[in-house]
């Protein structure tokens, strides 16, 4: 029986440390992306070992704050679980760990949960959004690439006008430079008889304006 | 007798080859002329590989101020340009966006310059640098992935390095030795780590650019002196000066392709159309993800290699680079159609291999 105590407790720690696989699972199965435990954890391999962001490498202070943390049972409480990233410490603090432990066997139902609302990283995608598109909530630069555009477009529209401004000037101006080096070394250039000889010389052609000779 | 006859034949032929008559800016800029006709956009080709090459020398430079080539701090130091730096973002998904536009338009170019059949007498070695530069293209790719060190530049860097090894059990005797060496020596080291790092760095930063330098400088000398092809059988009926007519409305390509760049580069970073987990710094001891591949323009050789004997990939691939590297030879007296119709299969497969080889591996093996 004591054995059967120390394999359950066991079993029940090690669940602790290995955080909820089922909703990387999910996201994993309905999205074409793979994802790992950095969805909501401060290390991709998860919660146990010794690496940064993980169990075995907090000191008095970390643990102290990610037993503050699995307090939270009820939502409201901010927590900032070292652990966890901004995204799993958001989890929390909306939804409570009951309530997040609840959704264990409905993952799909966590962005209705979560709510709409918070965009920790700014990048235009809500964060429940980006959990039902496999991408990372805390990182501006991961997103689908089609909401990623759109949203940086009409963030950037200035940005992008002045560029396409400077673009089309510059370009004038180097336009108008060569059409004055082109005349500045006519000169030195053959006449269009002699330039169309050297190019058909079965024929001779006439020069158009745009700088184009044709064949006779 | 017989070495003096080659010598005089080398001489006339690299004399034909690089007039010195030529070689001045009258000849090479002012008088020089472009053919107007159905293909006339593929002139424009090689300048926007230049242009693409341009911007990764500029945006290369940027990135070295902070970039740390060290396995410790190279991911955390590429980080820091992407989130820290001012316009670091910008910049390197420009460096991202540009380095895959310039092997699509290096392709490109090469393909419709065979389809013009612009390889012929005199520009034979117009085109065998041009490979040559395909080739560096694909170098600087393969080395500047492993640069960010991620999960997916780490191993992929390793499946890549691997294949050559690969290659051993194919050859004879003690040749058969040759691909080990080879590995070791890129490599530096039994696994991948610092010094296969320091390695492609300076490849990636030195060696390549000054060769690319090199070749490129001899490349473009070549097509100044000989100027375009005609690139079609029936002789083009106009034509049009190049100075200032030609570089003007190259000009403006390049002013357009600049601002194409530019929205991506600051609207669609690189990175997400891929797995975040890809993007993680290597860990040794840590888990490999899942999806690690080379970069899509290695793909139409990574899926052939996933599905067919090794042997069968590296005789086609050692095939196809004899028939490049000869190709003024070979396709001498072919006519335009039929290069035509073998460039349009290229690209096909280039197309498909690019954008439906996952699909094709998994309906062979049977799921991911």
């Amino acid at each position: 029986m004591r054995y059967l105590c120390l394999i359950l407790l066991g079993l029940l720690a090690a669940g602790e440390a290995w955080g909820y696989q089922e909703f990387q699972i999910w996201v994993d199965q309905q999205t074409t992306r793979n994802v790992n435990c950095a969805l909501c954890h401060a290390h991709g391999d998860g919660p146990d070992g010794v690496k940064p962001g993980q169990i075995g490498s907090l000191d008095a202070e970390g643990l102290r704050s990610l037993e503050a943390a699995r307090q939270a049972f009820e939502p409201g409480a901010e927590v900032e679980s070292p652990i966890l990233n901004a995204f799993g410490n958001k989890i929390i603090e909306r939804l409570g760990r009951t309530g997040f432990i609840n959704l264990r066997t409905r993952p799909e139902a966590f962005p209705e949960a979560y709510g709409l609302e918070t965009d920790l990283d700014s990048d235009g995608i809500p964060d429940a959004q980006e959990y039902l598109d496999g991408t990372l909530a805390t990182n501006p630069h991961h997103g689908a690439p089609l909401r990623l555009l759109l949203h940086n477009l009409r963030v950037n529209l200035g940005t992008l006008l002045l560029i396409g401004l400077a673009t089309l000037l510059g370009l004038f101006g180097i336009n108008n430079l060569l059409a004055w080096f082109a005349l500045a070394t006519a000169d030195q250039q053959p006449s269009d008889a002699e330039h169309d000889e050297a190019t058909h010389s079965e024929g001779g052609g006439s020069s158009n304006s745009d700088g184009t000779t044709e064949a006779k | 007798m017989r070495a003096t006859q080659c010598l005089r034949s080398g001489i006339e032929f690299l004399a034909e080859r690089f007039p010195i008559e030529k070689m001045n800016v009258r000849s090479m800029v002012q008088t020089k002329t472009v053919p107007v006709h159905r293909m006339s956009w593929a002139y424009y080709m090689g300048g926007l590989a230049l242009f693409f090459f341009l911007i990764q020398l500029t945006t290369g430079l940027l990135l070295l101020f902070y970039y740390e080539p060290t396995v410790s701090d190279a991911h955390a130091s590429v980080e820091r340009i992407t989130e820290h730096i001012s316009g670091g973002a910008l910049i390197r998904n420009l460096h991202t966006w540009s380095a895959s536009a310039m092997i699509l338009t290096v392709q490109l170019h090469m393909l419709t310059t065979f389809a013009m059949k612009a390889f012929v007498k005199p520009r034979e070695l117009t085109w065998i640098s041009g490979v040559l530069l395909l080739i560096l293209t694909f170098t600087f790719g393969f080395t500047g992935y492993l640069l960010p060190w991620h999960q997916i530049a780490v191993n992929a860097t390793k499946v890549g390095l691997q294949s050559i090894e690969e290659v051993g059990a194919y050859l004879p005797g003690a040749m058969s030795e040759w691909p080990g060496l080879i590995k070791e020596l890129i490599q530096g080291e039994p696994s991948v780590g610092q010094a296969t790092l320091s390695r492609f760095y300076a490849l990636h930063v030195v060696l390549l650019p000054l060769a690319f330098f090199a070749v490129l400088g001899l490349h473009l000398l070549s097509v100044q002196l000989h100027g375009m092809s005609q690139g079609v059988d029936r002789p083009a009926r106009r034509t049009e000066r190049f100075f200032p007519f030609f570089i003007l409305k190259d000009a403006w390509l390049w002013g357009l392709v600049f601002l194409v760049l530019f929205v991506l580069a600051l609207c669609l970073p690189f990175e997400a159309f891929f797995s975040y987990p890809l993007f993680e710094a290597y860990d040794p001891m840590g888990s490999t993800p899942d999806g690690i591949k080379p970069e899509w323009y290695f793909y139409f050789i990574y899926y052939p290699l996933e599905l067919l004997p090794f042997w069968v990939v590296m005789l086609a691939q050692t095939a196809a680079m004899v028939v490049l590297f000869a190709a003024p030879w070979i396709f001498k007296n072919s006519s335009r159609r039929t290069l035509g119709i073998l460039a349009v299969a290229a690209a096909l497969y280039l197309v498909v291999m690019t954008l439906f080889g996952q699909q094709i591996y998994e309906m062979f093996k049977g799921g991911a």
